[in-house]
């Protein structure tokens, strides 16, 4: 019989102790494999977002900081007033210098409530849009079924957030007491506009007595899309001479909240470090105790002719092997953690994909707990004499 | 004290052994000098705390004398390496231990076999998973092969212990109070089995016990008080004494 198998053999026959090991093991590796795939999503997202925009240039309240918007940039609390408007589109115009080119703007008014959405209220983000602007800087913007609204009372909903809730075509949605009838679904863009209802933008800001006020100014032109200097210009003009709004270009939001993302993530990435110590020291403190009620066995394998080495071997390929076990288990519980996270919280649409380099990191990290919090124990009793064990009294 | 009645297998000279504790130095053996010859079965008694195990570990290296010689076959092993002792153990030596139970996770035959997982048997011909099938057999385990340590009495548990001290055909089995914690019958098997393993197989044995009616039956006596060598009593017909 193989050492190998000598170890495999008492991992089963110690399954309590094994099983206990095992879920030390395996919390750390699903919170970090959740962390890494969390931020991998984000990061796609993100990338995805971006390209997504179809804008030159974005206009937001000044007063949202970047922790107040949502996953791509939903500010649901403050508002621009409209007068705004015309006045960005007098300066972006000035900029450009070639007065024929076309200036496209959208405006978008949000707001956070409670819809009632099939037997439910549910809380949603309602878009007040005019769909016949979004359409013409979006045009790629297509339903997978229905129309596009030619009525005050008519909606369109986010693919996701009509397939979540059940809900079909001319059925209605309950928005602040005013009933809208669902007139089509919009593809899914994997973008928190999946999970948004869109009425049209003169009813939502009427609905919520905010007539005059807009959440935010997106702008269309192709010069200041070729020339990122022009934009540039666009951008600071806008912000020096225009109060309480924030120009940016979606490069810079992109990377605002791509900012924001890492670093709450690198903040859970040190907490992950810190659970990832405090269990070494816990599996530590486990396994010590479960090699010291060992040490009669050790005893007796040194007396029928183990080596030190051997029993370096039998001990460390156990629990080893108990760390990669751990490995191959945290990771996919990392998996659908991160996508109950992003289901539940997030929401970043990116859906959840096996990474291999992370597969591999859950496995190294099972291995390495593993090994940081045997090797010493192990070590220190591979060197005890055969009396000792035999005369101590270790039972742990 | 010494008694060489025969080929002069192992060899003690003028050992003194002491452990430093916590509370100061103690002296487990003081002077103790002994031979022991090839199918001689030998029990070392004495009351708890006399030095019967630390002898025995002496003797088996597993422990070195605080002073003295320790000579097996003309080779003096209280001086090797730890490496040099471990391969010197695996040839020499069979150990029994009264706390060392059999691995759980493996059964009886596993177990026996257990030493080859180690090292390989040198100059043997034949099957060695037989040949431990046969060992078991003749200990009154043939039926209990496959069975795990959990589900086995005490004296069966011994019996393992024995078979697994003679699958890798030693020179010398130590074996400390191999009969303790058993029934009158099972002790009676296990010093049986010595007596006649000794004399079939020219192996060496060495037992400790605190008891008289086991001590009786091996070939030696060698009594040990506080450390000290009190007496070597040779039976002239062990089971006549009985």
């Amino acid at each position: 019989m193989e050492l190998i198998v000598l170890a495999i053999k008492d991992i089963f026959r110690r399954k309590g102790k094994s099983l206990y090991l095992l879920v030390a093991i395996v919390i750390p590796v699903a919170i970090l494999s959740t962390i890494l795939l969390t931020f991998d999503n984000a990061d796609s997202s993100l990338s995805n977002l971006a390209s997504k925009f179809g804008f030159t240039l974005i206009v937001q309240p000044k007063n949202v900081r970047v922790d107040r918007i949502n996953q791509i940039g939903v500010n649901t609390e403050e508002y621009i007033p409209e007068g705004v408007v015309r006045e960005i589109e007098k300066r972006v115009r000035e900029i450009i210098l070639n007065p024929k080119d076309r200036i496209i703007t959208v405006v978008r008014f949000y707001k956070d409530e409670k819809v009632l959405a099939g037997k439910y209220e549910v809380s949603s983000v309602v878009a007040g849009v005019d769909f016949k602007s979004e359409l013409e800087a979006k045009p790629s913007w297509t339903l997978t079924d229905g129309r596009w609204p030619t009525s005050d009372r008519e909606a369109v909903l986010g693919g996701t957030y009509a397939s979540s809730r059940k809900i079909s075509l001319n059925d209605t949605v309950t928005i602040n007491g005013s009933e809208f009838k669902v007139a089509g679904i919009l593809q899914n863009y994997n973008s928190s506009e999946d999970y948004m209802v869109f009425a049209p933008f003169a009813e939502v800001q009427k609905l919520f007595d905010k007539t005059g006020f807009v959440s935010v100014i997106n702008i269309q032109n192709v010069s200041l899309d070729k020339d990122k200097k022009l934009l540039q210009a666009a951008v600071e003009d806008i912000n020096r001479n225009i109060p309480n709004i924030t120009a940016l270009s979606p490069q810079q939001f992109s990377t605002m909240k791509y900012t924001l993302l890492k670093k709450t993530l690198k903040f859970l990435l040190a907490i992950v470090v810190a659970t990832v110590a405090v269990s070494i020291f816990s599996i530590f403190n486990i396994m010590t105790s479960v090699l010291y009620s060992r040490v009669k066995e050790i005893g007796l394998l040194k007396s029928v002719g183990a080596s030190r080495s051997q029993l370096l071997t039998i001990f460390l390929s156990e629990y080893l092997t108990i760390g990669l076990i751990g490995g191959m288990i945290g990771y996919p519980l990392g998996l659908f953690m991160t996508y109950l996270l992003d289901s539940f919280l997030l929401k970043l649409g990116t859906g959840v994909r096996v990474n291999l380099l992370y597969v591999l990191v859950a496995l190294l990290v099972g291995v390495f707990c593993s090994f940081a919090a045997s090797s010493y124990p192990i070590y220190r009793l591979s060197r005890i004499k055969i009396t000792e064990s035999f005369r101590t009294q270790w039972e742990g | 004290m010494d008694n060489s009645n025969g080929t002069a297998f192992l060899e003690l000279k003028n050992v003194n052994k002491t452990f430093n504790l916590s509370y100061g130095e103690v002296t487990a053996l003081e002077h103790v000098s002994l031979t022991i010859n090839k199918r001689e079965l030998v029990a070392l008694v004495g009351p708890s705390g006399s030095g019967k195990t630390t002898l025995l570990n002496i003797i088996g290296s597993l422990d070195r004398p605080s002073k003295g010689e320790v000579i097996l076959e003309g080779t003096r092993i209280d001086t090797l390496s730890e490496e040099e002792l471990v391969h010197f153990r695996r040839e020499k030596f069979s150990f029994i231990f009264q706390d060392a139970k059999p691995l759980r996770m493996l059964n009886v035959l596993e177990n026996t076999l257990l030493p080859f997982n180690f090292f390989k048997p040198k100059n043997r011909n034949g099957n060695i998973r037989n040949e431990g099938i046969e060992i078991i057999k003749s200990l009154g385990l043939g039926h209990r092969l496959y069975h795990m340590p959990s589900q086995l009495s005490g004296g069966e548990i011994q019996r393992v212990a024995i078979a697994r001290a003679l699958i890798t055909h030693p020179a010398m089995i130590l074996a400390d109070e191999p009969t303790a914690n058993l029934d009158r019958d099972n002790r009676l098997f296990v010093i049986e089995t010595f007596r006649k393993l000794s004399k079939e197989k020219d192996i060496a044995i060495v037992l400790s016990t605190h008891d008289l009616e086991i001590a009786n039956r091996a070939d030696r006596i060698v009594h040990l008080k506080d450390g000290v060598f009190l007496k070597d009593e040779a039976i002239a017909c062990p089971p006549c004494k009985v």
